[in-house]
């Protein structure tokens, strides 16, 4: 018997692989049962995503799922949420891969990124997906997966965008350049890569699409030589899951709403320029 | 001890101008793997200490003149590895001294003038040009050039990434330099500085592959720069637009070991990927991987990279073996680099002058 049920929107069902998730973890979650309330509520991120969690909130879902959000204001969301100690996790398409963000301690790209942020001269970053996505989506999936490793981008701007990709500029908190790249192909592998260039080497990081447990590689490059950080057969998938089984288990709540408004602030600008 | 046989046909002779890190790193090395076929017969520097402690490396003669060096009769192919600002002068004066071929290291002139003047002294001489742009005689390259079927066509994105450590580092390993330029301290706050930095980017190190951009930019004319950003202590951050292609020129020149110089050609379902091996040292040649419908195909790595190759493509062209290049590619090689050097100079200064101001005004 699981301890969590759990119930999906189809749409939600199919972005965020929920079937094989859950069952990768059968202890602690399980599909409910036709008819009846579930633990869980699994929501696909689309336009109005923020409004759906909120009412999953109201009806008594103790944990929500949301799987690829697009920018929205989280701000009434994360009130409703903390009020009725719900939790809100949510499924970033690279973003949530295990090897950006580790737990306790374990070497990831965020602590081997910002500790290599301040002799960088360049984050230079592809993302890659097939034709015919949005590339407002890729965009902030892309901006997403850099937020989470890279802290503070400032100016940032899209200098173009249109079927084939786009291409975002800024700088990082030092000054130096950084270049967001999208390409859209079936040529490329589907991902993300990010490479910080230092004074002596630096960090590269390539994130795999979240549709397989292929493991994120994080090479840090220095006069040590090359070092890579250990690899995790987890998809991005299955982290958010198993943070939603860890703060459900503690009764704590994620940062990942206000993380998430990072993005919406800096994607709001960019809707400005 | 082997035995050397004699060659059969006794090697062409080859003169070369400007005896500094290039020539002792790249050119000698590489010229000594093909003894069967040329032989440094003259060198030549400003610096006579210079010229004449790399001519005895070799055995040639040398010089501290580009007279000297086109009146030697034993010289029948000319290298023009001098400073930029000499390279039109000198393989016009070397076409004109009825040499059988001329080697200019890229850039081969600093403007469309030059170009048409040197175009105009191959044509009224016969004598054919070759420009050192060593990527585009790569056997990893050519293979992929074989191979590439309809791709340039179907391309939309191109990307051409270029990370290396400081020369020194390939050049140690390829040779013993005798003398090497003082490194520079620029003063990064100066836009002169920027933009001479910006200019010698694309110039200098984008400029090997600048080419092989425009194989698959058939609108290059029309090329527009949306950003140009410099990237301390060298380098650049380069995008660019045609009404049919996305460009994105990257390079870092740091204190890392670990040199990466890769060229993609990107279309929606096929792509090109062609990793090049690092200047100066004899590393063999690129390898280029073709990803079509979830298969990839790779040719590469073979035994000798672009320089070689532009060697040995002299002497078939110095032989009278193979045709000379277009004079017409050559000259869209060079206004394609320098629209795009010109181009980035205005977007740095300009994007200089908005910082400027903006710290002006919230300072």
């Amino acid at each position: 018997m699981s301890a969590y049920t759990v119930t999906a929107t189809p749409q939600a069902e199919e972005a965020g692989a929920v079937a094989l998730a859950v069952a990768s973890l059968p202890a602690t979650f399980g599909p409910a049962a036709e008819g009846r309330e579930a633990d869980v509520a699994v929501i696909a991120g689309e336009a109005g995503w923020t409004t759906e969690a909120a009412r999953a909130v109201e009806t008594g879902s103790r944990g929500i799922l949301v799987v690829d959000p697009v920018p929205e204001t989280t701000t009434q969301l994360a009130a409703a949420a903390e009020a009725a100690q719900a939790v809100v996790v949510l499924d970033l398409h690279w973003a949530s891969n295990p090897a950006l963000v580790g737990e306790s301690g374990d070497p990831d790209a965020r602590d081997a990124v910002r500790s290599a942020l301040g002799t960088s001269s360049l984050m230079d970053s592809v993302a890659t997906a097939s034709p015919g996505t949005d590339p407002q989506r890729l965009l902030a999936r892309h901006l997403a997966a850099v937020l989470a490793v890279s802290g503070q981008l400032h100016g940032v701007s899209v200098l173009r965008s249109g079927a084939t990709g786009y291409t975002a500029t800024g700088r990082l908190a030092n000054g130096a350049p950084f270049t967001a790249q999208g390409v859209l192909t079936t040529a490329r592998p589907a991902g993300v890569d990010i490479r910080l260039y230092t004074a002596d080497g630096g960090v590269a990081v390539q994130v795999p699409d979240p549709d397989a447990a292929w493991p994120a590689e994080v090479r840090v490059t220095g006069a040590h030589g090359e070092l890579l950080l250990p690899t995790l057969y987890e998809s991005a998938h299955r982290c958010a899951w198993r943070r939603l089984k860890d703060h459900l288990g503690a009764g704590t709540q994620p940062d990942d709403l206000a993380g998430f408004a990072r993005l919406t602030d800096l994607y709001a600008t960019l809707a400005a320029t | 001890m082997s035995h050397i046989a004699a060659p059969a046909v006794r090697p062409l002779g080859v003169g070369i101008l400007g005896a500094g890190p290039v020539t002792q790193a790249i050119h000698l090395p590489a010229l000594a793997r093909l003894r069967d076929i040329l032989e440094v017969r003259h060198i030549m520097d400003v610096d006579p200490a210079v010229a004449s402690s790399v001519a005895s490396r070799v055995g040639s003669a040398s010089s501290t003149s580009l007279e000297a060096l086109l009146a030697d009769p034993a010289v029948d192919i000319v290298a023009v590895c001098s400073p930029h600002q000499f390279h039109a002068d000198q393989v016009i004066a070397a076409c004109r001294a009825g040499k059988k071929a001329v080697l200019c290291e890229k850039p081969f002139a600093m403007n469309g003038e030059e170009a048409a003047r040197i175009a105009d002294a191959s044509a009224a001489t016969g004598v054919p040009i070759l420009v050192g742009a060593m990527h585009t005689f790569d056997p990893g390259w050519l293979a992929a050039e074989q191979h590439w079927g309809d791709l340039p066509e179907q391309v939309h994105t191109i990307r051409s990434s270029i990370v290396l450590p400081p020369n020194a580092r390939f050049e140690d390993f390829a040779t013993e330099i005798i003398t090497r330029p003082a490194p520079a301290k620029p003063d990064y706050s100066d836009i002169e500085v920027i933009k001479a930095m910006m200019q010698g980017g694309i110039m200098g190190l984008a400029i090997h592959d600048l080419p092989l951009v425009r194989r698959f930019t058939p609108d290059f004319g029309a090329v527009e720069v949306l950003q140009a950003r410099h990237v301390r202590p060298f380098g650049y951050a380069v995008s660019l637009r045609t009404p049919t292609r996305v460009i994105e020129l990257r390079a870092v020149m740091n204190s890392t070991w670990k040199p990466e110089w890769t060229f993609e050609a990107i279309g929606d379902d096929s792509a090109l990927r062609i990793d090049f091996t690092p200047s100066y040292v004899q590393a063999g040649s690129a390898v280029a991987t073709f990803s079509r419908g979830g298969e990839t195909t790779t040719f590469g790595p073979y035994g000798h990279n672009g320089y070689e190759g532009e060697w040995r493509e002299l002497a078939e062209l110095a032989s009278g073996g193979r045709r000379a290049p277009s004079a017409q590619a050559l000259i869209d090689d060079l206004t394609f680099a320098l629209a795009i050097s010109e181009a980035t100079v205005q977007n740095v200064a300009a994007g200089h002058l908005a910082d400027t101001e903006k710290a002006g005004a919230t300072a």
